[in-house]
């Protein structure tokens, strides 16, 4: 006899999204579906027919928890088509600013899978930790690119500015000062993970990675040829679940991917691991590799150098890509302009990915461990809002549900 | 009160013979926040420094005294300082700020620093705000008016400007020209007809040409800070002061001024309420 097991929206996560296991009488989940039920947007509608320089102001607000990324993306497509070479301050801003985002975003993820992993005498340190961590992280995103959550000074062509001799020092300062904390930081999150001992093999599935760059991003590592998409109709074999579903499926050479933080290790490192614990192992040790990073940029960067080109926005109509490597995975915008106007756009975000391997990846294991294979992949759907209505007198809950707009 | 809270009204100038050669006036600005940054106090200051054309200030981040002794002088045209206030603390990364502002950017300041809607962790940087007294201020295209066409002055001969004994004054290699400040009313930014403040209420320190002699400013301390960064100064021997008391034309044309102002604008203020337009504050 089959059961079914449904978590909606998956908590711990960013945005909201649906889990429905098919469970045996032992309880294993037999079939995993996961899908997005954050209604669509269509931001990429609203930058169509406008300026190239609208795009990336726009396309950033996708999301309050990886906007560094969709920036970076947006920026790097509009460079894209219209054949920009940035300059190389400009570049290792734009990297430094990734870097840094990655390294708060990671952070932001051991808050969120703390509650399954950190003991309740380790939980205050933990959460201390992070936050300390993240403040560091922001407060260079926030000098480099204006601002932490939303930057305004990510700019087609390169950056709006170079940073000073002072904010130079300064951040390769508070960054050494970090790494012995953020070293500590990454042995206690592998230690704690470790000691959960969830069941060998939690997570693993037989789909390939896909990466483009070990941190920042290459669009040539990403190949147009081989992506593909299609409509969760033909993807879901379960109707009720296909309608429901809101966003597609992207494919690459004809299967769905992982991304994200092992995706990278395992193209550009060799890991070998697979599973819940190696994608927290592999997202621990990114942030050392970020950080390190950063540090090499605030050395070897030229604070004189300009960090902006000049460029003419009429554009080609050329199809402009953006590959980053967001801390969820690879984020790929597209973009063409022609006669100064933005003509087609289109973004391709790491959780969708995601998305179509997440599910069956839950299979083969108690449903209790679901919501862990979930979380291991940090997924992040786009916000959608909530509402609650609560009883005055008893404070019960009358109403829970996401608004549809 | 009609000069804003303040501790201490004293006449002062800057002993440094550079600055009294570049400065406007006693050369307070340039002194105070020179004197900051040299002492750490600031590690930057947002001043209205020179820009691509003559006499239209563009906001710069000066980081050495001598960058601030460049942008020395005062500027009758708008130069939108407020608006470097985050790249100061942002790709500068400074993180103890000064700046100097007229009273209506002053008030943008502390609005800005109460209510940080896209400004975050800046308020709690900015460690200096010299305000200038401000009667009026001019566009760009109404200075070039009074030097082109009222003077007929080429703009790029021009040395210093001044506003004081009832005319506008420019200074060239050769001449001292002016025309009666009755002649340049009605060309002023439409914002100063409705602004209450003469003498810039809301800065950590004041200062302005007014009630003191030729060479020598009028600097009000008003805040706690503003009060001991000055004090410093003076006892450092980058100010010498003189007693309100005994200086000519003294305590009492500073008020009158300002009093002055708010009157004015006060009916303008007034007139325009009855109309049922809206009014800054």
């Amino acid at each position: 006899m089959s059961e079914r097991i449904v978590i909606s929206p998956t908590s711990r996560q960013e945005g909201h999204a649906e889990l429905v296991m098919e469970v045996d009488d032992e309880g294993i989940v037999t079939k995993g579906r996961y899908f997005s039920i954050t209604p669509v947007r269509g931001l990429e509608k609203i930058v169509t027919g406008k300026a190239p320089e609208t795009a990336p102001v726009i396309v950033q607000r996708i999301c309050g928890v990886c906007p560094i990324p969709h920036t970076l993306a947006s920026v790097e497509a509009m460079d894209d088509s219209l054949g920009i070479e940035i300059p190389k301050a400009g570049r290792l801003l734009r990297e430094l600013t990734l870097a840094a985002h990655d390294i708060n975003s990671h952070a932001i993820h051991h808050f969120l899978i703390a509650a399954d992993f950190v003991p309740e005498n380790l939980m205050a340190a933990a959460i201390n930790s992070v936050s300390e961590i993240r403040k560091t992280a922001q407060y260079a995103v926030d000098m480099v690119a204006g601002e932490g959550i939303h930057p305004s000074d990510v700019r087609i062509g390169g950056m709006a500015d170079n940073i000073s001799e002072l904010a130079r020092k300064r951040l390769y300062a508070r960054f050494k000062q970090l790494k012995p904390k953020l070293d500590e930081h990454v042995d206690l999150i592998i230690g704690l993970v470790a000691d959960k001992g969830l069941p060998k093999g939690l997570g693993v599935h037989g789909q390939p990675t896909l990466a483009s760059h070990h941190l920042y991003g290459d669009r040539t590592k990403f190949d147009l040829d081989r992506f593909t998409e299609i409509m969760p109709e033909s993807w879901y074999d379960d109707a009720e679940i296909a309608k429901k579903a809101c966003s597609t499926i992207p494919l690459y050479d004809g299967v769905n991917v992982e991304v994200g933080p092992r995706a990278r290790a395992s193209v550009f490192h060799g890991f070998k691991d697979t599973g819940v614990v190696a994608q927290h192992v592999a997202r621990a040790l990114e942030m050392k590799s970020a950080l390190s990073r950063a540090i090499a940029i605030l050395d070897e960067l030229d604070t004189s150098a300009p960090a902006r080109a000049d460029f003419d926005v009429t554009g080609t109509n050329k199809l402009g890509i953006g590959a980053i490597e967001g801390p969820r995975g690879l984020d790929v915008h597209m973009a063409q302009v022609a006669n100064g106007k933005t003509q087609f756009y289109s973004a391709l975000v790491p959780t969708t990915w995601n998305i179509p391997t997440m599910g069956p990846a839950t299979e083969g294991f108690h449903h209790e461990y679901g919501p862990h294979v979930i979380r291991a992949y940090d997924p992040c759907l786009s916000c959608a809002t909530h509402v609650l209505v609560v009883d005055d007198e008893d404070n019960s809950v009358i109403k829970n549900e996401m608004v549809r707009l | 009160m009609v000069l804003g809270t303040y501790k201490e009204i004293v006449s002062a100038r800057s002993t440094d013979k550079q600055i009294q050669k570049v400065s406007q006036d006693g050369g307070i600005v340039t002194g105070l926040l020179a004197f900051a940054l040299e002492e750490k106090i600031i590690e930057g200051a947002v001043v209205a420094g020179p820009g691509e054309d003559f006499w239209k200030p563009e906001p710069m981040v000066a980081m050495s005294a001598d960058e601030i002794i460049a942008a020395a002088g005062t500027k009758y045209t708008f130069s939108p300082n407020v608006m470097m206030l985050k790249k100061a603390v942002r790709q500068y990364g400074i993180e103890k700020l000064g700046t100097v502002a007229i009273p209506c950017q002053t008030m943008g300041i502390r609005k800005m620093q109460s209510y940080p809607f896209g400004v975050r962790f800046l308020a709690d940087k900015i460690k200096l705000l010299v305000g200038i007294y401000c009667m009026e201020n001019f566009p760009f295209a109404s200075l070039q008016t009074f030097i082109s066409e009222k003077m007929g002055v080429d703009p790029k001969l021009v040395e210093k400007m001044d506003i004081g004994k009832g005319k506008f004054w420019v200074y060239t290699q050769d001449d001292v020209l002016s025309i009666p400040l009755k002649e340049t009313h009605g060309y002023e930014q439409s914002g100063c007809n409705v602004c209450l403040d003469y003498v810039a209420e809301l800065g950590d320190v004041s200062t302005g040409s007014v009630g003191s002699p030729d060479g020598w400013s009028t600097v009000i301390t008003r805040t706690d800070d503003g009060n001991s960064i000055f004090q410093q100064a003076v006892e450092a021997g980058a100010f010498e002061t003189k007693d309100m008391a005994n200086v000519k034309p003294g305590l009492d044309l500073l008020e009158k001024l300002s009093a002055q102002k708010k009157d004015k604008n006060q009916k303008t203020i007034d007139k325009r309420k009855e109309m049922g337009l809206p009014v800054p504050f």
